[in-house]
């Protein structure tokens, strides 16, 4: 018996990672970040996260990648927040579908119950032994590793899936 | 296996977690204790069988460093005497 899944790499997003005080972060990129910790908001067709404290990610779609950092303008940022382009580190993948969670489940310890983890809930844990971000979408997850253990999650998830 | 209170992500599987050592005692001052005291700090880890005090860092989570209290017995995290 299969999972009734889909799964999918997602095309190369662009990501920025930023570090630093919400105040500072806030008045520099002139994005509301997410307060809740482990929780995404859409604004403005980005998707901003907060992974950590006084830690969050930004992912657009990639052509919006070199507008982005001319607004966000990393290397003038001031010094006590960290603006980085980290867009090419991660790749993401999506796991749709009536089983998703099931799927999950096979390489992730989270507790990922909708009372637990709902939507738009986003933190970082582990995929089949790879730090992973885990986000929950409307029809299932995704899921962003390391872009060099990508091909090993695709494989991990082809025989998951089989 | 610990399932670990993390004060920003809630409890997490100890797999999330590295683990970073026993909490020691603060630094004496080396010239202000014996031989015997100094080297006893340099190289005696706390291990009692009981609650012990433990700092774990969520290496694969949201990066946290934290600390609690572990009874070597059962792996239950417990509260610290100084704990409300």
């Amino acid at each position: 018996m299969s999972y009734d899944v889909t799964t999918d790499r997602l095309p190369t997003f662009a990501i920025f990672d930023f570090k630093g005080t919400r105040k500072t972060l806030e008045k520099w990129t002139k994005f509301t970040l997410p307060d809740a910790p482990n929780r995404f908001i859409v604004n403005t067709g980005v998707i901003l996260c907060h992974i950590g404290p006084d830690h969050w990610l930004l992912r657009a779609p990639l052509d919006r990648e070199e507008t982005l950092e001319s607004q966000l303008k990393p290397t003038n940022a001031p010094a006590d927040i960290s603006i980085v382009r980290i867009s090419d580190t991660q790749t993401f993948f999506s796991i749709t579908g009536p089983n998703a969670a099931e799927v999950i489940s096979i390489g992730c310890p989270m507790d990922l119950h909708e009372t637990v983890f709902p939507q738009n809930s986003v933190s970082f844990s582990e995929f089949f032994t790879v730090k992973a971000l885990i986000m929950r979408i409307p029809l299932g997850f995704e899921v962003a590793v390391e872009q060099s253990y990508a091909n090993m999650i695709a494989d991990y998830l082809d025989r998951a899936t089989a | 296996m610990i399932n670990i209170p993390c004060p920003f992500c809630g409890p997490r599987n100890e797999s999330e977690f590295s683990f970073g050592g026993p909490v020691k005692p603060d630094r004496p001052d080396p010239n202000s204790v014996t031989d015997e005291q100094w080297v006893e700090y340099l190289t005696t880890v706390p291990n009692p069988l009981g609650a012990v005090q433990e700092r774990w860092w969520h290496v694969r989570g949201c990066g946290t460093w934290l600390t609690i209290w572990r009874d070597t017995r059962t792996h239950d995290i417990v509260k610290g005497p100084n704990d409300a």
